[in-house]
């Protein structure tokens, strides 16, 4: 019994790398309305910077993450900015073509700054141990993703349900003629909701770096299972994304110490069934 | 036009003198022709290192072999491709290097799968092959030996060195009982936990192998892995995924306490540089149950090739900065191989070279390699052991308890007997 609570604490850590994931992709979508197949990129740019701050050039661990997810904010702005303010009117095949081209050039463009190889930086001291749970050792570093998991949706209930800028986000997503007559900044407004998706991306890939090798096509990986966990809660819905992402974090750690030749399908097979059954997904759209 | 006697007889003569030329005249021009060499491996990801390292060996080798005059008086060019471990971009690599660019051979290739998918292809091309990473016994033993595509050769040790080695090694520990395996997630992770298994249990049948699990390439956290085998409480962990997921992986391990409880973690491809650069920091705290090994080991060569090896390690060194992986090894030794066998055949053609190389003995770096007739695959001895830090390196090595078997002991001979899985 103690071994199942102990992968099932192991399997919601994961679960909280893909919530940081899942939760920009679907608020660009749910509010923007743009589906971007770049999200994983802003991930993979997170840990990049993170390695460089902190593993090239020192600086203090949490700084370092703080900074990157900044950064990573900075850049989305850019690509808000200049390119897909220029497609939210078009059709999902014409973002899909942006977004993924995205992709490819961001993962070039890591490769001519930081070269193909992957890259470690050293564990942070404080997150490097254990404490014992369930009879065994679990790491400190997991219990830390899980907290930071558990404040991002915190925040971002705060952030969307109670707070005016939230709000006006939501009313701008809802109709944006209505919101501009009504005086909001409506552009700009987009630009900081997609900043805000970026940072969280950015957050994800930080955070990874002491356990996970930092190289490029890191995007591409990360955004499939990010599809997944959005597919299974419902596009566009941020509680979703997070019932999405327990979902496939549970069902990964489970299947990989009880059925270790269908650990890879499972999640699979779960989205493809939503998606028969219940093709808005288990919490709705949008 | 109106055709008259002159202008047939001119016309004649063009062809003739072309005929000519085509003759005599582009022998003469090819003679100062390249030799073209088509490589390939993983030039991205985390397992990018493995075809930088390619890249480093080859170009070293043939940058001395044309110091040298080249051979057969013609130099060497190299054309090194991202195989991206994906045998559809494997295959199309060989198509475009072959057909488009010319190459006259092959080298490299990381992933068993892209090996797989390659193999048939070379046979069409009519090219010989010489793969210097993948590891599944299956491309010598059943596509070469068995499948007779004779242009499939390989410098590179395969899997017996991953699996029946490891087997070798800890039948000797009587109190490693339970094992379980982190197996890399296809063709290459799951042929070494079968070979493994069916070796350990003819040499101590009262192993248990008590756990299972899998990952698959671009796995991003390796904890679920670590803690699903941890909970069968195994004393002995057979490891399997490379370079950048096996850092994670043996960072994700440590962090989770399994060098406190296990007696002995095998990381099979442990010995790679890439590993143990990405390991140094932490060395201490494997607690000397970190055993692994490599298809070379820079710091271990047979006594003939002793003085060879510190050459090729100094070379590499001076010109490169870094110390050479197996893949870059094995793949100068490839290099050095190709033209053995063309100036023993006197020719570059497939079919004579082929004949060359089968049965070649060649003093390499790693070791004296032979390619055996049957299965053209290099034989030479890769030994085991401990990572630890010796004084005389700056990363760790693997460098304490070396097991050094015989290949006539641990490497699989024809006609091989078939693997349960």
């Amino acid at each position: 019994m103690e071994n199942y609570l102990y992968q099932g604490l192991i399997g919601l850590t994961y679960s909280m790398y893909l919530w940081l994931l899942a939760a920009g992709l679907t608020i660009a979508f749910g509010i923007l309305n743009i589906l971007n197949f770049s999200h994983g990129s802003l991930f993979m740019l997170g840990a990049y910077f993170a390695f460089t701050l902190y593993g090239v050039f020192g600086i203090n661990f949490w700084l370092a993450v703080l900074l990157s997810a900044l950064g990573v904010a900075l850049v989305g702005a850019v690509m808000e900015r200049f390119l897909f303010r220029r497609i939210y009117q078009l059709e999902l095949p014409f973002q899909l073509l942006l977004t993924y081209g995205l992709v490819l050039v961001l993962d070039d463009i890591v490769k001519i700054i930081w070269g193909g190889a992957f890259l470690v930086p050293p564990i942070p001291p404080l997150l490097d141990g254990a404490v014992p749970l369930f009879g065994r050792p679990f790491p400190i570093y997991n219990l830390f993703i899980l907290a930071v998991g558990a404040l991002v949706g915190i925040l971002l209930w705060i952030v969307f349900d109670k707070t005016w800028w939230g709000r006006m986000a939501r009313a701008a997503a809802w109709n944006r003629e209505m919101g501009a007559t009504l005086g909001m900044n409506v552009p700009r407004v987009f630009t900081f909701v997609f900043m805000f998706a970026a940072a969280l991306a950015a957050l994800g890939g930080a955070l990874g770096i002491p356990m996970r090798p930092v190289s490029p096509g890191l995007g591409i990986a990360m955004i499939v299972q990010a599809f997944i966990v959005t597919v299974i809660g419902g596009l566009g819905n941020l509680r979703g994304a997070f019932v999405g992402a327990i979902v496939v974090g549970m069902l990964t750690a489970y299947s990989t110490m009880l059925f270790p030749l269908f650990e890879l399908f499972l999640p699979y097979v779960v989205m493809a069934a939503v998606l028969m059954l219940r093709p808005q997904g288990l919490l709705g759209g949008r | 036009m109106k055709s008259n006697r002159r202008s047939f007889l001119a016309g004649a003569g063009a062809i003739g003198a072309s005929a000519y030329v085509s003759k005599y005249g582009f022998a003469w021009a090819q003679a100062n022709q390249p030799i073209k060499i088509g490589g390939q491996g993983a030039l991205s990801g985390a397992h990018a290192d493995y075809g930088r390292q390619m890249r480093m060996g080859a170009t070293l080798a043939i940058e001395q072999i044309n110091k040298a005059g080249g051979v057969l008086g013609r130099p060497l060019e190299l054309n090194f491709v991202d195989e991206e471990l994906k045998p559809a971009v494997a295959v199309r690599n060989v198509r475009q290097q072959v057909s488009d660019w010319g190459a006259h051979f092959l080298v490299g290739i990381d992933s068993s799968g892209s090996a797989m998918a390659v193999g048939p292809v070379l046979a069409e091309l009519n090219r010989i092959c010489i793969f210097t990473h993948a590891a599944t016994h299956r491309l010598t033993e059943e596509l070469c030996y068995k499948g007779n595509v004779r242009q499939i050769f390989r410098a590179s040790v395969p899997i017996y060195q991953d699996s029946i080695l490891a087997a070798y090694i800890f039948a000797k520990r009587p109190e490693i009982k339970r094992w379980a395996n982190i197996g890399a997630d296809y063709e290459y992770g799951r042929m070494s936990w079968a070979m493994f298994k069916h070796t350990l249990k003819k040499l101590r049948p009262d192993v248990e192998f008590v756990a299972d699990a899998w990952a698959p390439f671009q796995t991003l956290d390796f904890s679920g892995h670590v803690s699903a085998v941890m909970a069968a409480q195994p004393h002995g962990i057979f490891s399997t995924p490379w370079a950048g997921e096996a850092i994670g992986l043996l960072r994700t391990a440590l962090v989770m306490g399994v060098f406190e409880k296990a007696g002995v973690w095998w990381q099979a491809m442990g010995g790679s540089v890439d590993v143990l650069e990405g390991i140094a920091g932490q060395l201490d705290r494997f607690n000397n149950k970190l055993w692994g090994t490599g298809r070379y080991l820079f710091t271990w060569s047979e006594e003939k090739t002793q003085r060879l090896n510190t050459q090729f390690v100094e070379a590499f060194n001076v010109r490169w900065g870094r110390f050479p992986n197996y893949s870059a090894e094995c793949t100068y030794s490839a290099i050095y191989s190709i033209k053995m066998a063309c100036e023993k055949a006197k020719s570059i053609e497939t079919a004579n070279v082929i004949k060359a190389l089968e049965g070649m003995t060649i003093e390499t770096p790693a070791g004296v390699r032979t390619y055996r007739p049957e299965d053209h695959q290099a034989v030479y001895p890769v030994p085991g052991g401990r990572a630890v830090k010796l004084p005389e390196y700056p990363i760790p090595v693997i460098g304490a308890d070396l097991a050094v078997y015989p290949t006539k002991e641990y490497y699989r001979w024809p006609p091989f007997e078939a693997i349960p899985t």
